[in-house]
Formats: C-alpha cells, sequence, structure tokens
C-alpha cells in the first residue's frame, strides 16, 4: 500500500515536473511575448501620437507665425506699393497698432540712415534703430520672415519678423514687427496633444536656447551636451548631430520638428514609463492570470491524475490480491478509456482464471479422491499380496508337508513291498513248507512209524505257519494302517488342493499356473487315495485269507493234536489230512497268488508314491517359487501403495494448493 | 521525445515551406503573367529643366523595360491631379508615377489612388504619409545636395572659422527649398564654423528673382564670401547679379543644385562654382522599375537604394565642379 502510495504520487509528481515548467515557460513566453508585442505597439502607437501632437504643435506655431507674416507681408506690400509720403506711411502704422494682438505695437520701420518709424500711439524715444537686433536681422532678407528670439530693450524675450522694406528709395529701410513669444509658448505648454507628453521649443541658430518651455527657470537658457538633465543633455546631442528622427532619450521618446522658415525645433517627449504604464499592468494581470492558471492546471493535474489512477490503484489492488491467490475480486471500472479496457481485461482474465482454478481444483479433488481410492486399493491388495503370500507359504509349507507325507507314503510303501516281498517269500515259504508238508505227509502216510517224531516237526512246523501266518496279519494290519494313512494323507492333500485351486483363483492370472497344478495334485491325491482304498480292499481280502489260513492251520493243529493222540485216527484220517493238507496247498497257492498281487500293488504303489514324491517335489518347486513371486507381488503391490500413498499427498497438495486460490 | 517533438517540428517547418513556397511561386507565377505593367505618369509640367529630363528618362525607361506608361500633365492643379489619381484604377492602371503639385496633398492622392500603389518622385511628400511598398518616394536626398555644397564652400574658403553667406532659396515650403538650406546650416553648425547669414531670402527657383535679391542685398552693403542657390537657375541669376555689381563669381562661389545644362555650362565658363546631380536618369530608371514592381504587387525592399523602411529609394546625388561639369552639359 506504501509502494501504491508511493507510486501514485510519482506519476502526479512526474506529470506535474513535466507540464508545470512546460506551462510556466509557455506562460512566461506568452507573457513576454504579449507584453513585448503590446510594449512595441504601445511604443509604436505613442510614437505616432507624439508624432501626430508635435505635427500638430509645429503646424499650430508655423500657422500662426505664417498668418502673422501674412498680415506683416500685406502691410509691407501696402506701404511698398502705396504711396511713398510720410504721413500715409505714418498712418498705416497707426492703423495697424493694436490690430493684432499677437503683435499689438504693429510694424516699425528702421532706416540705414537711423530713421525710424513706429506707431505714433507707442510714444517711444528716438533711437538709432541700426543697432537694433531686429533691424540687423532684417536686412538679410526681403520676405520678411522670423528672426531667432532676442532679448528687446526692456529685457524681455522677444521675436521679430522682419524684412527689407523695398521701397525704391536708396536708403536701405527694414520693416519689422515685434511679437510677443507668450502665443508660442501657450502653443508649446499647452498645445501638447497627447497625454503626459511635454513640448520645449528651441532656437537651434543659438546655441540650442529654449524659447519655450514648461519649466520657466529653462526659459532663454541654453541647453549643451553637459546638462545635468539626461533627457536635456540628450535633445542637445541629437541638436547638435542634426540627428531628429523621433528616439530614445533617457528613458523618454523623443520626437523633433524644425519649424519651417525658422531655426525652431519643437521638441515634444514623453516618458516611457508613463506609456507602458498599462503594459506593466497588463503583464502584472498577465503574470498574475499565468499564476492562477498554473495553479489551475496544477489541481487539474493533480485532479485528474488521480481520477486517472485511482482505478489504477484498484486494478493495482486487484492484480495484489491475484498475486496473493485471491480470485474473489471483483473489477468492475465503468471509465472508456485505456484503463477502463484494462479493468475489463483484467475483469476477463480474472473470470478466466476463476474458472480454470475452478476446474482445477474439481479436477484435484477428483484426483485426490482417485489417489484416496488407488491408495487403499492398493493397500487392500497389498494386503491380499500379503495373505496370498502367506497362504501361499502355509500351502509350501502343506506341501512341503504333502511331499513329506508322500515321501512317507513311498517309504512306507517301500517297505510295504519289501513286507509284502517278504510275505511272499514267507508265503513261498509256506508254500514249500505246504509242499514239504504234503511230501512228509505223504511220507508220513508212508512212514507212520516216524509218526510220532514227524508229528513233531508237524506240530512245529504248523506253529511255525501259524506264526508266519500271525505275521503276516500284523504286517497286512500295518498296511491296512498304512493304507488308511496314505488315504488320510490324499484326503487332506485334496482338501489342499482344494484351498489352493480357490486361492489361485482368487489370485486371478497369476495363480493360474498354480491352479493347475493345485488341481493335478488333487487328481494325484484322488488317485493315491483310490489306490490305498485298493490297497486296504486287497489287504482285507489277504487278512481275510491269513484269517482263514490260521483258522486253517488252528484246525491243522487240533487236527495234528488229535493225531497226535489219535494217531490211530490219524491213519485214517490221514487221508483226509492229506486232503485238507491238499486243500491247505491251494489255499496256500490261492494266498500266495493274492499275495504276489499285493506284492503287484504295492509296487504299483511304491511307483507312484515315489511318483507322487517327485510330483510333490515339483510342486514344492513351484509353490516355492510361487512364494517367491507372491512376494514379489507383495513388495510391487508396496511399491504401488507407496507409489498411490505418495500421489495421495502430491494431490493432497495439489488440492492444498488449489485450495489457496480463492474462487 | 525530444526527437519525437523534434521530428513534429520538422515535418511542420517542411509542410510550411512547402505552403509558402507554393503561394510564393503562384505569386511570381502571377507576376511573370501580369508583365507589361501600365502605369500613369502624372506630371505637373515639364518647363523646369529637370521635370523634362526627369519625364523624358521615365518615359525611355518604360520602354526600355517593358512598362506601358502613359504620362499625363496637370500643371498645378491639385484638383486636377487628384481626378486623374483616383481614374487610374478604373483605367487599369497599376501603379502611378506621380509628381505633386504640392507636397501637403499627399494624404488626399493616397485616398484617391484607391489602393493603387504611388511612386512619387521630385517632390517629397512628408513621411507619414509614406508606407512600405505602396506610397514611395523615388528621389535624392535634399539634405544630402545642401551637404554637399557645404563641403565644397567649406574647402574653397579653406576652413573658415566664420564667414559672410548668402541662401538664395526656391520655394517656400518646398521639400527641396527646406532640405537643402537646412543642411547647408547643419553642416556648418556641426563644423562649429560661425556663419553669418547676411542674406537667405526666397528666391522662387528662378534667376531673375535671385538677380534682383542680390541687388537688393547689395543695398545693404554687408560683404559676402559664399552663396548657396536652392537651384542653378538661381544661381546663375546670382553670377549675373555678382558680375552685374563688379563681384568676381571666381572669388565669391556660387553654389546650385540640379547640375542642368546651364548650370554645367557656367561651371564649365568658370562663372558658377559647383552644382549637385541630381541623377534623373537613375531616379527615372528607379521610379519605373517600382512602379512595375509595386503594380505586380511585389516589395521594393531589394531595388538598390531602397531604405529598410520600404518607403524611400534614394538615388545619390552627384557632386559636380569645374572637373567634371563638362560632362553633363
Amino acid at each position: 500500500m506504501q509502494k501504491e502510495k508511493k507510486k501514485t504520487r510519482k506519476i502526479r509528481t512526474k506529470l506535474l515536473t513535466y507540464i508545470v515548467p512546460i506551462v510556466v515557460l509557455m506562460i512566461a513566453i506568452l507573457v513576454g511575448v504579449s507584453t513585448e508585442l503590446s510594449k512595441k505597439e504601445l511604443t509604436k502607437m505613442a510614437t505616432s501620437q507624439l508624432e501626430s501632437s508635435i505635427t500638430n504643435q509645429s503646424d499650430n506655431i508655423e500657422s500662426w507665425m505664417n498668418d502673422l507674416l501674412t498680415y506683416f507681408s500685406s502691410v509691407k506690400n501696402t506701404i511698398e506699393n502705396g504711396p511713398k509720403e510720410q504721413e500715409i506711411i505714418q498712418r498705416t502704422l497707426d492703423a495697424n497698432y493694436k490690430f493684432n494682438k499677437n503683435a499689438p505695437d504693429g510694424l516699425y520701420i528702421g532706416g540705414s540712415d537711423g530713421s525710424y518709424m513706429e506707431a505714433s500711439q507707442l510714444k517711444s524715444k528716438s533711437f538709432d534703430p541700426t543697432t537694433r537686433e531686429w533691424y540687423k536681422q532684417g536686412l538679410t532678407r526681403v520676405e520678411m520672415a522670423f528672426g531667432p528670439v532676442y532679448k528687446a530693450v526692456d529685457g524681455k524675450p522677444v521675436i521679430s519678423a522682419t524684412g527689407i522694406l523695398n521701397d525704391g528709395s536708396d536708403v536701405v529701410k527694414v520693416i519689422g514687427a515685434d511679437v510677443s513669444i507668450d502665443k508660442i509658448s501657450v502653443i508649446v505648454n499647452s498645445g501638447v496633444k497627447m497625454d503626459h507628453a511635454s513640448s520645449t521649443l528651441i532656437d537651434i541658430s543659438d546655441s540650442n536656447k529654449i524659447i519655450a518651455d514648461r519649466d520657466t527657470s529653462r526659459l532663454s537658457k541654453q541647453i549643451s551636451e553637459s546638462d545635468s538633465n539626461k533627457l536635456y543633455s540628450g535633445i542637445a546631442k541629437a541638436l547638435n548631430k542634426g540627428n531628429l528622427s523621433t528616439q530614445n532619450i533617457a528613458s523618454y521618446i523623443v520626437s523633433f520638428r524644425e519649424i519651417s522658415g525658422t531655426d525652431l525645433v519643437l521638441v515634444s517627449y514623453v516618458k516611457q514609463s508613463v506609456i507602458l504604464a498599462p503594459v506593466t499592468n497588463l503583464a502584472r494581470i498577465l503574470i498574475l492570470l499565468g499564476i492562477v492558471s498554473v495553479l489551475i492546471i496544477i489541481v487539474l493535474v493533480v485532479l485528474v491524475v488521480n481520477r486517472v489512477v485511482a482505478p489504477i490503484s484498484v486494478i493495482t489492488k486487484h492484480i495484489k490480491s491475484m498475486s496473493d491467490g485471491d480470485f474473489t475480486i471483483d473489477v468492475d471500472i465503468d471509465s472508456n478509456d485505456e484503463i477502463g479496457d484494462m479493468g475489463g481485461r483484467i475483469h476477463e482474465f480474472v473470470d478466466s482464471m476463476r474458472d480454470m482454478i475452478h476446474s482445477i481444483n474439481s479436477e484435484s479433488m477428483k484426483l485426490r479422491e482417485e489417489s484416496d481410492n488407488s491408495d487403499s486399493v492398493s493397500r487392500s491388495m497389498f494386503n491380499a499380496s500379503k495373505a496370498q503370500g502367506e497362504a501361499m507359504k502355509q500351502l509350501n509349507e502343506t506341501v512341503d508337508q504333502l511331499a513329506e507325507a508322500v515321501n512317507e507314503i513311498a517309504s512306507d510303501a517301500t517297505t510295504l513291498a519289501q513286507i509284502v516281498t517278504d510275505t511272499r517269500d514267507n508265503s513261498e515259504k509256506a508254500d514249500a513248507s505246504m509242499k514239504e508238508t504234503v511230501l512228509i505227509s505223504k511220507k508220513g502216510i508212508e512212514d507212520m512209524r516216524h509218526l510220532s517224531i514227524a508229528m513233531d516237526e508237524i506240530q512245529k512246523a504248523n506253529s511255525n505257519l501259524v506264526n508266519s501266518i500271525n505275521d503276516v496279519g500284523k504286517a497286512s494290519e500295518e498296511i491296512t494302517n498304512i493304507v488308511s494313512l496314505i488315504h488320510e494323507i490324499a484326503e487332506e492333500t485334496n482338501l489342499l488342493s482344494l484351498n489352493a485351486s480357490i486361492e489361485a483363483a482368487r489370485a486371478g492370472e497369476a495363480g493360474r499356473g498354480f491352479a493347475v497344478v493345485a488341481s493335478e495334485i488333487g487328481n494325484l491325491a484322488n488317485t493315491s487315495a483310490s489306490n490305498a482304498k485298493n490297497i486296504s480292499d486287497l489287504i482285507a481280502q489277504v487278512h481275510r485269507l491269513i484269517e482263514n489260513a490260521v483258522n486253517e492251520a488252528d484246525v491243522s493243529a487240533k487236527s495234528i493234536e488229535e493225531n497226535g493222540k489219535l494217531i490211530e485216527v490219524a491213519v485214517s484220517t490221514f487221508d483226509q489230512i492229506y486232503n485238507n493238507i491238499q486243500e491247505s496247498h491251494s489255499s496256500m497257492e490261492k494266498m500266495v497268488k493274492n499275495v504276489e498281487k499285493v506284492d503287484e500293488v504295492a509296487t504299483n504303489v511304491a511307483a507312484i508314491s515315489e511318483e507322487q514324491a517327485a510330483s510333490a517335489e515339483e510342486i514344492l518347486a513351484t509353490s516355492n517359487n510361487m512364494v517367491e513371486q507372491a512376494e514379489n507381488i507383495t513388495q510391487s503391490s508396496q511399491d504401488v501403495a507407496d507409489n498411490s500413498h505418495e500421489l495421495a499427498n502430491t494431490s493432497e497438495t495439489l488440492t492444498d494448493y488449489v485450495h489457496r486460490f480463492k474462487i | 521525445m525530444n526527437s519525437r517533438i523534434f521530428k513534429k517540428l520538422l515535418s511542420l517547418a517542411v509542410v510550411s515551406f512547402v505552403f509558402v513556397s507554393t503561394l510564393t511561386s503562384c505569386g511570381s507565377n502571377q507576376g511573370n503573367s501580369a508583365d507589361g505593367v501600365k502605369v500613369k505618369l502624372i506630371m505637373t509640367d515639364t518647363k523646369d529643366a529637370f521635370r523634362k529630363n526627369l519625364s523624358d528618362n521615365i518615359k525611355e525607361q518604360a520602354s526600355s523595360q517593358g512598362v506601358n506608361l502613359t504620362m499625363v500633365n496637370t500643371g498645378d492643379d491639385v484638383d486636377k491631379q487628384a481626378k486623374e489619381v483616383r481614374k487610374a484604377k478604373s483605367e487599369g492602371y497599376k501603379a502611378i508615377i506621380l509628381r505633386l503639385s504640392d507636397a501637403e496633398t499627399a494624404l488626399q492622392m493616397n485616398v484617391a489612388s484607391n489602393g493603387l500603389p504611388i511612386i512619387y518622385v521630385n517632390t517629397q511628400p512628408n513621411d507619414e504619409h509614406l508606407s512600405d511598398s505602396e506610397y514611395i518616394y523615388v528621389g535624392s536626398k535634399e539634405q544630402d545636395a545642401g551637404k554637399y555644397q557645404a563641403d565644397y564652400v567649406y574647402k574653397k574658403l579653406n576652413n573658415p572659422s566664420s564667414f559672410n553667406a548668402i541662401i538664395f532659396e526656391g520655394e517656400k515650403g518646398h521639400s527641396g527649398t527646406i532640405g537643402r538650406t537646412s543642411a547647408v546650416k547643419k553642416f556648418f553648425r556641426q563644423k562649429n564654423v560661425s556663419v553669418n547669414y547676411v542674406f537667405m531670402d526666397y528666391a522662387n527657383w528662378t534667376s531673375e528673382e535671385a538677380k534682383a535679391k542680390f541687388n537688393t542685398f547689395m543695398k545693404t552693403k554687408q560683404s559676402v564670401d559664399a552663396i548657396f542657390c536652392n537651384n542653378d537657375t538661381m544661381a546663375i541669376g546670382a553670377v549675373e547679379a555678382l558680375k552685374e555689381n563688379g563681384l568676381d563669381p571666381k572669388k565669391i562661389p556660387v553654389c546650385g543644385v540640379d547640375a542642368s545644362k546651364e548650370g554645367c555650362q557656367s561651371i564649365v565658363d568658370g562663372d558658377m562654382s559647383f552644382t549637385v546631380l541630381q541623377d534623373a536618369e537613375t531616379q527615372a530608371e528607379m521610379a519605373v522599375k517600382c512602379a512595375s514592381l509595386l503594380g505586380k504587387g511585389k516589395s521594393i525592399k531589394d531595388v538598390k537604394y531602397a531604405t529598410d523602411d520600404g518607403k524611400y529609394i534614394w538615388v545619390p546625388f552627384k557632386p559636380v565642379d569645374s572637373s567634371n561639369a563638362s560632362q553633363y552639359k
């Protein structure tokens, strides 16, 4: 704000520093020029007025003089051309006494012979006219003319019109008339036709003697170039130089006019300051007006600048708000100039910015939501993959266990096979024993005598048989147990594979391979179970056969015991025994066949178990791989989660930023 | 900023220059088309030797300068002069060359001219009735004539501190009379020579009057050392009077003005001592030139001898004494 104010002041100050000096200069020039022009014009006017005044005055003096001269000349002419008698001339002179008020004494005539005539009314004392100034003046011309001013006998300044009277006589006579210079003084002093102007009449033939002047102390005094009054010394200088053009002397405008027919010069002068007083006044008024107009201009400039700058400062404020992110401003400038245009543009800009930020804001909100979503999704995915990993591990463990179980089955099957083999061997041994029994029984029949011994041996052999058969029974029970265990394991495996299938299905594409394996495992487990069932069925058959064999052996033993006791009976029953043995033998053979079958099955089981074990190994490897992959997935989903978290953070930051704009 | 202002000023200057030069060229075109300006010459009479000389020269100059000139003689009749001046415009004249019968009537003629420029010759109007390139005077400075006379006498009398002089003046009130006489007096006043004007009277340009006045002077029994005459005619009369009174014009220098044939002859004859040539030929040339220029609406300021105020063409006098008088006979 401080800065803004400073700026505003700067514009105003700048404008003022440009405008004010120019205006002042222009006004000064205007005042100067108009003053100078009016000075010139006024001086010109004053000069022409002074000149017309002096012309008028000199014309007046000249016409006054000419009138008198005409008058005198007519009298002279009358005398010259009239009768030359003294009385008549005297009468003429008398008649002109007081005829003209400017020459009240009338005319007089002086001769070189000392004669003198004048109006008889004057009654002057007689004198020698040739000694008089007027006489000397008159001698220089025939045509009457005024000579220089001189002092009359009575000491008064007088001007005489004189001329030679051409009366045809040999005596030179001068006719003259004295004229009071009072009338000239009146014309000079009062006939000035210009205010504040003064005139003075100077006789240049008599060292610039002043004839008429308002300053009576100067009358009849000569003015010299060394006069203490600069005006008069200047006039004297101009007169001596013969420069009679209108000129400026000592702050006066001075005009000169020669009075024709005389050596008189009329000088009129007027003080320049008097003439230029209106100009000074005008200049004063103009300067005042100038100052006023400068002040008005300053005020106007300040006002206009304020008016013009006000919207700018509003705009500046708005721009500042905008730079602070506030776009809630409403630029409303109703001036129709460039600033208004600027305001309008800013208004448009703010509008478009507002729209833009608005859309950015909503977009960023959306983004934020989406990033939040993806964050949670990635989180759940992470969790899922983690769970999957764990499940995988469990599966792995299960598969491990399965493998172990399968291995166990395999070893059991091997053991079973071994046992079966042993059993077969035993059966074969039993068979062989049976055959030997048959042989012996045949021998018994033959060797009845060795019956008792043989009986013992039979008894022994029978108990051995019973033991072997019991062993077989035990072994088959064991097999039954193992088979049921296998069955259980198979069931469990099947269950696990089912589980695995489900999990694999849940894992989607990644678990598809696994699902295949899991179903394979399931199949294998089913196969294992059915085989185990077969085995158990077979074992049950074996068991029954063994029970039969045992029962037979028991029956044989009883029979042998009975035979032992009933040797006699034995011989009779010997055949029966033999038959029984024969029967036993065939059972035995059946049994051996069954055992062989069992052996076959057991071998088969062992092979399958081994295959199973191999498959389990494969499964294990696969599931290890899967665990690894699941771990990778977990890691990736962790990364995804991290990224989506970061994204969420970024979108939050963006949202924060966008929220900083007020719209 | 400065350069912009400068450019503006420059363009303004160029524009105004073009404008002004267009105007000027237009003006000059008009001038050229109006060649052969019609000019009216109004003379009082040609009785006087100088006026005859002047009017002859004006006619000659008009034909040589291609000016269509018509001359009218009016005598001393002011009304006739005014009438001629008044009708000049309607007659199609572009300028008037006028010899006033009375110098005081200049204002009347200015008004009567109806805006036609007037070139005054021989009779000099009052300065206030002249104006720049409109009403002008072509002539010689009367004062110069008197100055030349005074200077000649001053030298002839070997720089005297005082001497007796006679002045025979022309017509009373005539510009030549006043100017020439006052110039003589002024010259000596400025030289601090105490001149005793033993006789000074109007002889109205005529030798008879001069002679008569001199005889009257002789009656006063005063001596004279030099005689100044406002023209040659009076000077010749003065010389005759001197001779008649037994005085030697070689000892008493008699000076005239105009360098008329008679005057020059008198000088050649050893009677008159000095005269001043009023250069009628150059005055005529200038008058016709100015009439032509003013008739075309142009200024005379560039004309030779023109004064700064554009009111006068001062054709200089030429001093004539025994050394050169024969040239002008």
